[in-house]
């Protein structure tokens, strides 16, 4: 059992909270404040240096004032009470505000925090940084073709402390993360890489990399040496859960942000309740799950984590949503305003976005495949929420042939295409689930920790 | 003034091999607009200082070797504690030995529109009218959203050789969406782009330059199968080249000390960056920090190194690496500092010279981000116009494929140039033989 413990000084400027919304919902029709803290280490160990490094913190509160049309907010570095308190009433004072009655919501109150086994801040930094150096020692001698292994690991502890009329919430979550990357160089000089990660909602007991993992990242880059270029065309694909999630990630994580809808930037507004996938299609987003990278417990507005259902058997269901949007589209709220920090505006973000499980195993897939491509790892994506189109990169893929997984290496791949159209041609659904976690901008800024996974699926696919 | 008690604190700490202080205040005003509507209007005040301690510490071999620490804390905390937090951390490892940066002359670098200075929220609701007003002009295309973000910075950097610099800065940064619709066909472009003065935003030119590619996007077809000559021009242009501030760019990784020092970049000073023949114009490149206003110039960067315009690449070959004081003492190089803004230099080619059909030109990306490492690429085009026989026909969709290097051992420059933000060099650029999958 983990227990809360909020930074000091946010903890200090709590229990002051309920007067503050009181003297800004005198004003203001609806009136919140969010403390947000967030500290970081990362540590790095590769083959020529170690850095251990305290990444930059985030420590501020919002104070919002919303009167149906229009979010004011004024953003505070610190939790000092004189700093906020002047800050309440610089946001409220001379404002017009417009006639508005918030949705009735029920009481929100509550502590939580992410359970953890090896707790990451009871390790000292010599001993995290041991464990790096210990993985590295592990890695960096097993080929002779090896010019430089980097161990990366990164842990942040997010603290927030949500208040309005009705809710008195505080979480801490615990985020960890391993990357494992292998440096390799051909006869020709030209050094080509691979990498692993492990992330979770979590401490060090999910960070484990077995013997065959990393042989499996040294392979992985030692076939890049001799990759190919794919010849373009229509290719029937097996996506990896990590490329999986990616997939589902760029077309229904970021095509169903409800802030989207409300812009007019998003397609699926117009397929609500409409087919867009084969029947096999779930698609799911969950900040509440245990254990994985973009998990909490109530969102940067409050709102109490649970799963969203965004696809079920191929027919889009509904949004993912933060306050603004849900309020002026009259739709219900999902757990998924979420702010890159204090200094950034709340808007509607994923958590664990994924493709539910089917019932069929890798073989069973495999041999349905007479010629086609295994992508093994996605490397980039990018949404195109008004469009539909699919960017996603992959950094290598295997050629599959007679139902086997050939020798034959293919990098980098792109997938393109259209999204209804993909998603439609999912043909075999895998039945072991698995996430990554990783990190996601609203288009090119807004950075935050999420999931994305699947099982392995069979589809469709151009690749270039 | 906590600066100065941190100074003297550190100075006051005979543990310390060398320290670094940075003090930064950031005011800022955001707008977000939905519509022609104001969804919410923020403010946001920051001060912070980010202290950098250096601990000489006994490696695994017993050779003497250097620990670096660092923290970030917010005004009113205690500082010995937090000195001692950082040292802590710079007693853990062991690398080789490296300095400071020294004191040295600082350039004075324009880096201010002093009218967003003094007002910063008023400059930024000034900047986001003119573009309500831009759009309004263009009757076939609609505004659906919008953010500005207008920042002052002051930054104070002091270390323990002598270096003790003061920079302000401003930037402000736009977003915005057009949409067309004809029929059931919805099309949309999105343009983010940022600059250090609000008057370099440019914006009726970007309004109408992104009013035509939504336009040209409601007519366009299927993509071709290509391969061969394509056009890139000012903003495709600059993404390809320069990179954008989520991906550091292939030049700037391949030509980083870092990278060198990690062997993971195989450049080598004196030899050619490509892997095989040049066949097109000579590439030479400037990383610049003292490009007047640029988005990646500053007058000292994140070490205290001051501002400099330094020769990377001379007809083909790698001049320098681009190196920070630590990596330059460890590979025995001048430090540079940071890259700043990629400079190409005029090309030879009048801009209608390098159009010579067919070929295809591309617009938009989706994202432009190749491997840093390989240099590799697939990335999937937004808008792109083959044009041939005279006519000029919008494409949506389709993937460029190919090697960042290669495509550049094989280009020809315009003469005609322009700045945009991180970029100043040829405004149109013929990469001779690049390869598009189509339908």
């Amino acid at each position: 059992m983990t227990d809360l413990k909020l930074p000091a000084s946010m903890a200090e400027l709590r229990p002051t909270l309920p007067h503050l919304v009181a003297q800004g919902q005198a004003r203001a029709p609806y009136f919140s404040i969010l403390l947000s803290a967030n500290q970081n280490l990362q540590i790095i160990v590769n083959n020529r240096e170690e850095r251990v490094t305290e990444r930059p913190p985030y420590a501020g509160t919002v104070l919002s004032a919303f009167d149906g049309l229009t979010m004011r907010e004024r953003a505070v570095g610190g939790f000092a009470q004189v700093d906020v308190q002047k800050a309440v009433q610089e946001l409220v004072q001379g404002v017009q505000f417009a006639k508005y009655t918030p949705q009735a919501t029920p009481a929100r109150r509550g502590d939580f925090a992410t359970q953890v086994q090896i707790d990451p801040l009871e390790l000292s930094v010599q001993e995290k940084l041991d464990r790096c150096r210990a993985l590295h020692r592990r890695a960096k001698g097993l080929d002779p073709h090896i010019v430089n292994v980097q161990v990366s690991y990164t842990e942040s502890s997010d603290y927030s402390v949500f208040a309005d009329h009705n809710s008195d919430l505080a979480q801490g979550v615990q985020r960890v993360r391993l990357f494992l990357v292998i440096f390799v160089a051909g006869e020709d000089g030209q050094v080509r890489y691979d990498w692993e990660t492990k992330s979770a909602g979590g401490g060090w007991e999910k960070l484990d990399f077995s013997d065959a993992e990393i042989r499996l990242v040294i392979d992985g880059a030692l076939a890049l040496i001799g990759a190919e270029r794919i010849e373009p065309g229509e290719y029937q694909i097996i996506s990896a859960p990590g490329v999986s999630g990616t997939i589902c990630h760029e077309s229904f994580g970021h095509g169903v942000e409800t802030d989207m809808f409300l812009k007019e930037r998003a397609k699926a507004a117009h397929f609500l309740d409409k087919v867009v996938g084969s029947p096999l299609v779930d698609i799911f987003d969950d900040p509440s799950l245990p254990g994985e990278l973009g998990s909490y417990f109530f969102d940067d507005e409050g709102h109490m984590a649970s799963s969203t259902q965004i696809v079920e058997k191929g027919i889009f269901r509904r949004g993912i949503t933060d306050f603004y949007s849900a309020n002026a589209l009259g739709i219900p709220r999902s757990a998924n305003g979420r702010r890159q920090d204090y200094s950034r505006k709340a808007y509607a973000r994923m958590s664990n976005t994924y493709f539910g499980p089917g019932t069929s195993s890798l073989d069973d897939i495999l041999a349905q495949v007479d010629h086609g491509i295994y992508l093994d790892k996605w490397s980039s994506g990018m949404e195109d929420p008004k469009g539909w189109g699919i960017q996603v990169t992959c950094h290598y893929g295997h050629e599959i042939k007679d139902g086997k997984i050939t020798n034959r290496v293919f990098a980098p791949i792109g997938i393109s295409g259209y999204v209804p159209d993909v998603l439609q041609s999912i043909s075999a659904v895998g039945s072991e689930l698995r996430l990554e976690g990783g990190g996601c901008g609203k288009g090119h800024k807004e950075l935050i920790a999420v999931s994305a996974g699947g099982p392995h699926l069979l589809m469709k696919a151009r690749l270039g | 003034m906590m600066l100065d008690k941190i100074v003297q604190a550190l100075k006051a700490r005979s543990e310390l091999a060398g320290w670094s202080v940075r003090h930064t205040i950031t005011h800022e005003a955001q707008v977000y607009l939905v519509g022609q509507n104001t969804e919410a209007q923020r403010t946001v005040m920051d001060e912070r200082y980010r202290i950098e301690v250096f601990r000489k510490n006994d490696g695994p071999d017993k050779t003497q070797g250097m620990g670096v620490g660092d923290i970030t804390v917010l005004p009113g905390v205690d500082i010995q504690g937090a000195i001692d937090k950082a040292s802590l951390v710079a007693g853990l490892v062991s690398n080789p030995i490296h300095t400071l940066p020294a004191s040295a002359p600082i350039p004075d670098v324009a880096l201010l529109d002093d009218e967003l200075k003094k007002d910063t929220l008023g400059t930024l609701k000034k900047v986001i009218d003119q573009m309500l007003s831009a759009t309004s002009k263009h009757a076939e295309v609609r505004l659906t959203s919008a953010e500005g973000f207008a920042e002052v910075n002051t930054i104070h950097h002091v270390n323990s050789r002598g270096v003790d610099a003061e920079q302000e800065t401003t930037s402000i940064n736009l977003e915005f969406v057009l949409q067309s619709k004809q029929g059931d066909r919805e099309v949309e472009t999105f343009r983010e782009f940022g600059r250090r003065r609000a008057a370099d935003l440019n914006i009726e030119a970007e309004v109408e330059h992104n009013a035509r590619f939504t336009l040209d996007l409601i007519a366009a077809g299927p993509p071709p199968n290509w391969q061969g000559p394509v056009i890139l021009c000012d903003n495709a242009l600059v993404t390809f080249v320069a990179g954008d501030h989520l991906t550091n760019g292939v030049l700037q990784s391949k030509g980083s000390a870092a990278a060198k020092y990690a062997k993971v970049s195989n450049w080598e000073i004196g030899q050619s960056v490509f892997r095989g023949e040049v066949t097109g114009d000579p590439l030479t490149v400037w990383a610049n920090r003292c490009i007047p206003y640029g988005i990646a110039s500053n007058r000292f960067d994140e070490e205290g190194l001051p501002a400099q315009r330094v020769e990377f690449i001379r007809d083909n070959k790698l001049v320098s690496f681009v190196a920070s004081q630590r990596y330059a003492d460890y590979l025995q190089l001048p430090p540079t500092g940071a890259f700043g803004s990629v400079e190409i230099p005029p090309g030879k080619w009048e801009s209608d010279s390098l159009l010579s059909e067919p070929y295809v030109e591309i617009s938009l990306f989706s994202w432009f981000n190749p491997d840093n490492i390989t240099g590799d690429f697939a990335t999937e085009i937004r808008l792109g116009y083959l044009v041939e026989n005279g006519v000029r026909k919008p494409f949506k969709g389709g993937q460029l494929i190919g090697n960042f290097i290669d495509a550049l051992a094989n280009v020809l420059w315009s003469r005609k140039t322009g700045t945009f933000g991180h970029y100043s060099g040829p405004q149109t650029a013929r990469f001779g033989n690049l390869k598009i999958a189509g339908e």
